[in-house]
């Protein structure tokens, strides 16, 4: 089998030379006598299994991470806390087959939802974010359930009675329900569980608050306590709708566009809610209004709904309106889909939306869900989703590392050329420089000088720095192949030729000599591109190249350095390492089979 | 040209070298903002009187001379430096002299351990490997190597936590010793050993990977020679001819790439430093960045130029040592 491959470019290329001999270098009908080295290789390559493995391998991610992106838009600053930690998985918003056609009530939590039917049952599903959600009171402790509400990581349960249950987180003085509600006697109008607190109005309007005091400092003024018709609850803000048609804001300090009402609503507010940092009323007329903080278009209210709306619901950045004629429209943040509302076979009756997602009821207790539905790789830390950042962080790694390769291949290339060619004096100090670079310990000086020039500059020009960093600093491998490949090439008669046609030293080098010896250039270049991602990722890893909140494939993994991480959180670095490694494992692989098929020797190894 | 007069060249050659990297790490730690007179007295701006602190401002910025013009700061800084004298490091308050011993030793002994292990691995694989070429298990370990040299030291790192730490608790997540562990003799050692075991393991996995690589190319190489022909015609038993007669002459590849290996895995052992929370020189160099600790950083730079500068003396000897035929000439 060797022997077989290695005969053949002998035979080529004799082949080449007598038809050159008889014809003059005319085109040829015999193909396979005529087949350049450059065609042979690439044929030995495209029989190379691996090396093919490695090229499909590579290219699928590739595509991935360069097409993808397109179809899955990231917002590199955002961050939600209440979204932290999410394990991978779908189904968020995938209701229990036993809730359809029975839905008594439904409430959006951070990650799951909780849902009630006719007979008093809970429901709960996807992730829950911790395991004392799981522990529902039995019907025989909480009598008939009319209402639920589901929080960041606990639910708020009502019964006939107006006893209040909550179950799940019960730090933060979650679980201390207070004493009235306890016992029951006034019929609960509201409940709201929300970020570490607890809200539940009776319907004598009155507002019970309990939860962490250090996120929200509710006080209710004492004119308000009494005739409050709603309250609204997000992140950080509580307001109520009064009995004649105002709008309160129960916590001060906030930012004012927040709790800027429109002064021409007050008064005649019949329903509203709250997004993250907007908040959106309707009024009698059936008009929207919204004031706050536009993001992500949560107050950009299509004009169509103007007129038209009955009673609203927010998530963190949009809202669900109900209509007159029974349909319901979302606007806002569109991301995972939370503002494109289904049509809906009977009119709804109820909606809630909440963080990303909306449920709507119709009069028939059927259940239509829209919005997030999971994260195909869970989130971080900040909850961001980990597949999204996969996407632009493979994109990031591999620019960083294509460019370094390119000012590295092109130092090289004019190093190694001019040095080889000329010879001499100057060979001798281009090659001194070239071991003085090359004895530069590599990692170490890349920390450093990334730390030293990166720190006063943009994220953008970091990222170019990082690059230049890297090419500037493995260039001498390349030099010193295409020193060694000039030199063996200078004594050919193709060369001589040139140098009689008057052809420049310059035009010899790089139009007439580097041509010939691009194969070399390219398998070092390939296995150059798997090294350079590789210290990019590593530089990154340790904090010291591309920063956050620009993805890589590093600086992902920057954040499960600990123990706790990597134990609990699996889905954090498993991911961005696979990924990572598949990458430069294939990328290996096809730098290999390049060299073997360039070089017919290396084969026998 | 004679050994010595050839080693003399390359040693003036090296301190030349040396000389030019050390330039272009000061000015480079000189056009870095910041004014180190301030880093030094740190919260004193504040706590002292404004005309108190200018005196003291200005006495300190005496005793430190960045007032004189660079290529006497140089100069002073780099008498200093050889001297032994390296600063004084505003990290620990204390010269730097006095906290660089522990951690260096940690790191040459963690390199030294990863060093022999791989050794005592990889070249008895390369052998086997080559030997056995094509066969089963030389298919094995090839794909074995490529995916160990591939993947980057710190997914290995996480790895080996998740598995070795985390799932099986057999050895500790991260540190140098344990806590409250100063006993020294034959219980402190080991006590250390078991917390080598981890970073040891993975930096060895890429350090096998690429050196398995090259002993067995490079033994196949040599295999092929009619030399090797000649020694079994003459009769003489397969281990004498691998061992004695292919081996020799396959180590001339193998001890450049392992000279640039040593050199790498100094550098490369700042990553597992850094996971591994081993008080080396690595992690120094990384906190010391993270504060701004520039006496610190810039003698660990010194010292990493210094021990890939001594890399190459020590392959040029290794060079003579393992061939005689090399002629120690340009």
């Amino acid at each position: 089998m060797a022997e077989k491959k290695k005969k053949a470019p002998r035979r080529s290329t004799m082949g080449k030379a007598a038809q050159r001999m008889v014809l003059g270098g005319m085109p040829q009908e015999e193909e396979e006598l005529l087949q350049s080295p450059m065609r042979m290789a690439l044929q030995s390559f495209v029989h190379d299994k691996i090396a093919m493995a490695g090229v499909i391998c590579f290219v699928v991610i590739f595509l991935c991470c360069i097409i993808l992106p397109f179809f899955y838009p990231i917002n590199l600053y955002y961050q939600d806390v209440t979204q932290a930690n999410v394990a991978p998985g779908f189904g968020m918003i995938k209701v229990p087959s036993a809730l359809q056609g029975n839905a008594q009530d439904i409430s959006v939590g951070s990650t799951f939802s909780v849902g009630l039917d006719k007979d008093g049952t809970v429901y709960e599903w996807g992730t829950l974010p911790n395991d004392k959600l799981r522990s529902i009171p039995s019907s025989e402790e909480t009598g008939r359930l009319i209402m639920v509400s589901a929080g960041l990581d606990h639910v708020l349960a009502a019964n006939e009675e107006g006893q209040v249950f909550t179950w799940g987180n019960n730090r933060m003085g979650l679980e201390q329900v207070p004493m009235q509600l306890e016992m029951g006697g006034t019929p609960i109008k509201q409940l709201e569980a929300g970020y570490q607190i607890s809200l539940a109005l009776t319907e004598e309007g009155k507002l019970y608050s309990w939860g962490s005091q250090y996120l929200l400092n509710i006080s209710v003024p004492d004119e308000v306590q009494g005739s409050i018709a709603k309250v609204a609850q997000s992140t950080n803000m509580v307001m109520a709708l009064t009995e004649d048609g105002r709008i309160v804001p129960l916590v001060s300090g906030s930012s004012s566009a927040y709790v800027n009402i429109p002064e021409e609503i007050q008064g005649d507010v019949v329903d509203f809610d709250l997004s993250d940092e907007s908040g959106a009323a309707v009024t009698s007329d059936g008009r929207i209004h919204t004031w706050g903080n536009n993001i992500n278009g949560t107050c950009n209210v299509p004009q169509e709904l103007q007129g038209r709306a009955v009673s609203i619901s927010g998530g963190r950045y949009h809202y669900t309106v109900i209509l007159d004629d029974g349909t319901a429209a979302s606007w806002g943040d569109n991301t995972h889909g939370q503002a494109s509302a289904p049509a809906m076979d009977a009119p709804v009756s109820q909606v809630d939306a909440g963080y990303y997602a909306t449920y709507a009821i119709d009069e028939n207790g059927n259940v239509s869900s829209w919005g997030l539905d999971g994260y195909l790789m869970g989130t971080d830390n900040l909850g961001r989703d980990i597949f999204r950042r996969l996407l632009v962080g493979g994109r990031m790694t591999m620019t960083v590392g294509a460019i370094a390769v390119v000012i590295s291949t092109f130092i090289g290339i004019l190093v190694g050329g001019i040095s080889g060619y000329k010879g001499g004096k100057v060979d001798n100090i281009l090659m001194r420089l070239t071991e003085i670079v090359s004895s530069v310990p590599f990692l170490p000086f890349c920390i450093i000088l990334s730390s030293i020039l990166g720190n006063s500059i943009s994220e953008t020009q970091r990222i170019i720095l990082i690059m230049v960093i890297l090419g500037v600093l493995s260039w001498p491998g390349i030099a010193r192949l295409v020193r060694g490949s000039v030199l063996a090439e200078r004594e050919q008669e193709f060369v001589t030729a040139a140098k009689a046609l008057g052809v420049k030293e310059f035009g010899i080098i790089f139009r007439h000599i580097v041509p010939n010896i691009i194969t070399v250039i390219i398998v070092n270049a390939t296995l150059d591109f798997a090294t350079c991602m590789l210290t990019e990722s590593s530089l990154s890893f340790i904090g010291f190249g591309v920063a956050e909140p620009n993805a890589t494939w590093g600086n992902m993994l920057n954040g499960a350095q600990s123990g706790q991480v990597i134990e609990n959180y699996w889905w954090r670095w498993l991911f961005p390492s696979v990924v990572l490694g598949l990458c430069t494992i294939s990328i290996n692989c096809i730098g290999d089979g390049l060299r073997d098929a360039i070089d017919p020797k290396s084969k026998e190894r | 040209m004679g050994k010595g007069k050839y080693l003399l060249k390359r040693f003036i050659y090296i301190i030349f070298v040396f000389f030019i990297i050390s330039i272009l790490m000061f000015f480079i730690y000189k056009s870095m903002p910041g004014d180190p007179v301030d880093a030094m007295l740190g919260s004193l701006r504040t706590s002292m009187r404004p005309d108190a602190y200018q005196e003291l401002y200005d006495r300190t910025a005496e005793q430190l001379g960045v007032n004189q013009p660079l290529p006497v700061q140089y100069f002073a800084w780099m008498s200093n430096m050889l001297t032994g004298n390296f600063g004084y490091s505003t990290q620990y308050q204390r010269p730097v002299i006095d906290v660089i011993g522990s951690p260096m030793l940690n790191t040459i002994l963690l390199n030294l351990l990863t060093m022999i292990v791989v050794f005592v691995i990889s070249v008895p694989l390369g052998i086997l490997t080559a030997v056995r070429k094509n066969g089963v298990f030389d298919k094995a370990v090839q794909v074995v190597t490529i995916i160990g040299y591939s993947i980057p030291s710190f997914i290995i790192a996480l790895l080996a936590i998740f598995a070795f730490a985390v799932k099986i608790p057999i050895f500790p997540i991260s540190g140098v010793r344990s806590p409250g562990m100063d006993a020294g003799g034959l219980q402190g050692t080991l006590d250390m050993l078991w917390h080598m075991a981890l970073p040891v393991l993975v930096m060895s996995v890429s350090g096998i990977g690429g050196i398995t690589r090259y002993v067995r190319a490079a033994m196949i190489d040599v295999l092929r020679m009619d030399y090797i022909k000649t020694a079994r015609a003459k009769g003489l038993r397969e281990k004498t001819v691998i061992y004695v007669h292919a081996f020799r002459n396959a180590l001339i590849p193998v001890v450049t790439i392992t000279t640039w290996w040593i050199i790498g895995l100094f550098g490369g052992s700042v990553v597992i430093e850094s996971v591994f929370l081993w008080n080396g020189l690595g992690k120094m160099l990384i906190d010391g960045l993270m504060n701004r600790d520039f006496s610190i950083v810039l003698t660990m730079q010194m010292f990493y130029v210094l021990l890939s500068l001594a890399g190459n003396v020590i392959m040029d000897i290794a060079y003579t040592l393992v061939d005689p035929r090399v002629r120690l000439e340009n």
